[in-house]
């Protein structure tokens, strides 16, 4: 009898040796040899990922992840709301259908549709010109505030559909009653409706810091190596476009999950809260 | 009142109709774009092309690198799709029906990859396996396999889901007293009940797998091109043909997406699933 049970964990061996040889094996393994330097526990890869272009590269996928998830689920929040209160429930529909094509979008198409509509002879770029806007060389889609607006293709999507069932949550009745005790708008949103929306928005903030801060195609596709991205310069040390260091490509990629890491866990953070709040 | 509070309502109406015009025209516009670019003759000195044809769309697609490229996206994503549902289906039925203890830990093993980088995962698998003797981060197996991996929490809360909404016990005590014996019971009897979480699974990771550039690029790279680094490579030096490429791969996402929504409408217990997305 009490044996069984624990016989029934051997039907699941074989997903834990899968997760073990290529999840959990190569991870830990990356973590081991950036704390080793000739097979003894070290700093040193560390330390040499203290040169400026590394910094550079963790300050701008942070500033990067950090601009396109404040803007994403800014909008998102707009849209969804104004999604959720608007009537027709077509529109609604159709803005959801094309939010999931989009939060899926991304990568090579994505950053060569934005060279055609935004390049320095884009179609947009184009049309601007005409009515007397110059772009270039002031706004340049290859730089990193290029990134910003290709991102937010698929962040502000992303975050209309996270958004959306807690915003669609927010009961009208709520808004009545702090309506008849004297609320006007601003006291509603400040009081009731962004503090009853916190833990999704904040969560929704860190998934789309996430998401940022691990895109690689899109930006590699755009701008090349051009910008310093963390992603950017592990792939090329690994791959010995610049050098090939793949200790160093070991650290930074610690250094990546701990960015990572730190995300999650203020997420975690904030939906535990969630549910006090709901309640 | 009423009287007092319809311009407030007008003003709201313009701003809804305003900003929900500007997100329409920034998530319609560059595909636009890339639609009209791939059909011009020329059109890098005028507003509009000078104009249309559909030459790069018929060179693009007789170029022997593109049907070679599609067909290795295709069979790659086909493998995951299978791969993922051989080991994530009968997986996903034990912990439910035996072993739900492990469910946290099962939920965490998921999530994971979640948490880091595609880039990381492929420098994780180089770092480890390619100081074995025998070959295999080359492979399109290695290739296969990762896909599995990131695309674990897709698969995963699909099948969960979709267990989750059945009446799991009593369906296999039926089909036992029948005499089916545990195979019979998951193939007739579960996986029939679970149809609609195992379709928007496949799905998920069927689109996820076939337009990964990162994991392709560092795993197999030149050895075995995708379609995406195919796109990317083409992008360098042919920018018509390039856009027909790239709005090939959108028309590919959306064909996905609304087999995903579809899929979804008729089963509401796995709409979770595609908001994960």
């Amino acid at each position: 009898m009490l044996k069984r049970p624990h016989a029934a964990w051997l039907g699941l061996a074989p997903f834990l040796i899968f997760v073990l040889a290529l999840e959990l094996l190569p991870l830990g393994g990356l973590v081991w040899s950036a704390f080793s330097d000739a097979g003894m526990f070290s700093f040193a890869n560390f330390a040499r990922a203290a040169r400026p272009t590394i910094v550079t590269g963790f300050a701008n996928s942070i500033g990067l992840s950090l601009a396109t998830a404040s803007l994403g689920t800014l909008a998102g929040l707009v849209i969804a709301y104004l999604l959720v209160t608007g009537r027709s429930s077509r529109w609604r529909d159709g803005i959801i259908a094309l939010s999931t094509v989009a939060a899926n979008f991304g990568g090579a198409p994505l950053a060569f549709a934005f060279i055609i509509a935004l390049g320095s002879t884009g179609m947009i770029t184009m049309l601007l010109a005409q009515v007397g806007i110059t772009l270039y060389p002031g706004v340049r889609i290859y730089s990193i505030s290029g990134l910003v607006v290709a991102y937010l293709y698929f962040q502000i999507p992303l975050a209309i559909l996270l958004l959306l069932p807690s915003v669609q949550g927010l009961r009208k009745e709520w808004r009545e009653a702090a309506t008849s005790l004297g609320a006007d708008p601003r006291n509603y949103w400040l009081l009731v409706g962004l503090p009853l929306l916190r833990p999704s928005i904040a969560s929704c903030f860190c998934l789309l810091f996430a998401n940022s801060f691990g895109a690689y195609a899109t930006a590699w596709t755009l701008t090349g190596s051009s910008v310093e991205l963390v992603t950017v310069q592990i792939a090329a040390l690994i791959r010995g476009e610049v050098q090939l260091d793949p200790a160093l490509a070991d650290a930074i990629a610690v250094l990546s999950m701990l960015v990572m890491a730190a995300s999650i866990l203020l997420q975690r953070v904030f939906s535990r809260r969630e549910r006090t709040v709901s309640r | 009142m009423s009287q007092n509070l319809s311009p407030k309502v007008r003003a709201g109406l313009s701003f809804r109709a305003i900003t929900i015009g500007l997100f329409l025209a920034f998530m319609i516009l560059p595909v636009v774009a890339t639609a009209l670019f791939s059909v011009s003759i020329r059109w890098d000195r005028s507003i509009l092309p000078e104009g249309l044809t559909f030459d790069w769309w018929i060179k693009v697609t007789s170029e022997r690198g593109f049907q070679r490229s599609l067909t290795n996206s295709l069979t790659i994503s086909l493998s995951t799709v299978l791969a993922s549902l051989a080991l994530i289906a009968p997986t996903a039925f034990w912990v439910h029906t035996r072993v739900p203890r492990a469910k946290p830990l099962m939920e965490v093993l998921v999530i994971l990859p979640f948490g880091f980088p595609a880039v990381v995962l492929a420098l994780g698998l180089v770092r480890l396996y390619s100081p074995l003797p025998i070959a295999v981060v080359n492979t399109p197996a290695m290739l296969v396999a990762a896909y599995v991996v990131i695309t674990l929490p897709f698969m995963y809360r699909a099948i969960m889901n979709g267990l989750e909404a059945i009446d799991t016990a009593a369906l296999s005590n039926a089909a036992r007293s029948l005499g089916a014996n545990d195979v019979q019971i998951f193939l007739k009897v579960i996986l029939p009940n679970i149809r609609g979480g195992l379709v928007s699974g496949s799905l998920l990771v069927f689109s996820a797998a076939f337009a990964e550039f990162a994991l392709a690029n560092l795993l197999v790279g030149t050895r075995l091109k995708t379609f995406p680094i195919y796109l990317v490579e083409f992008t360098r030096f042919d920018a018509r043909q390039a856009s027909a490429l790239a709005l090939i791969s959108f028309s590919a996402a959306w064909l996905v997406s609304m087999a995903l929504l579809s899929s979804s409408a008729r089963r509401p217990s796995t709409r979770g699933s595609s908001a994960t997305a």
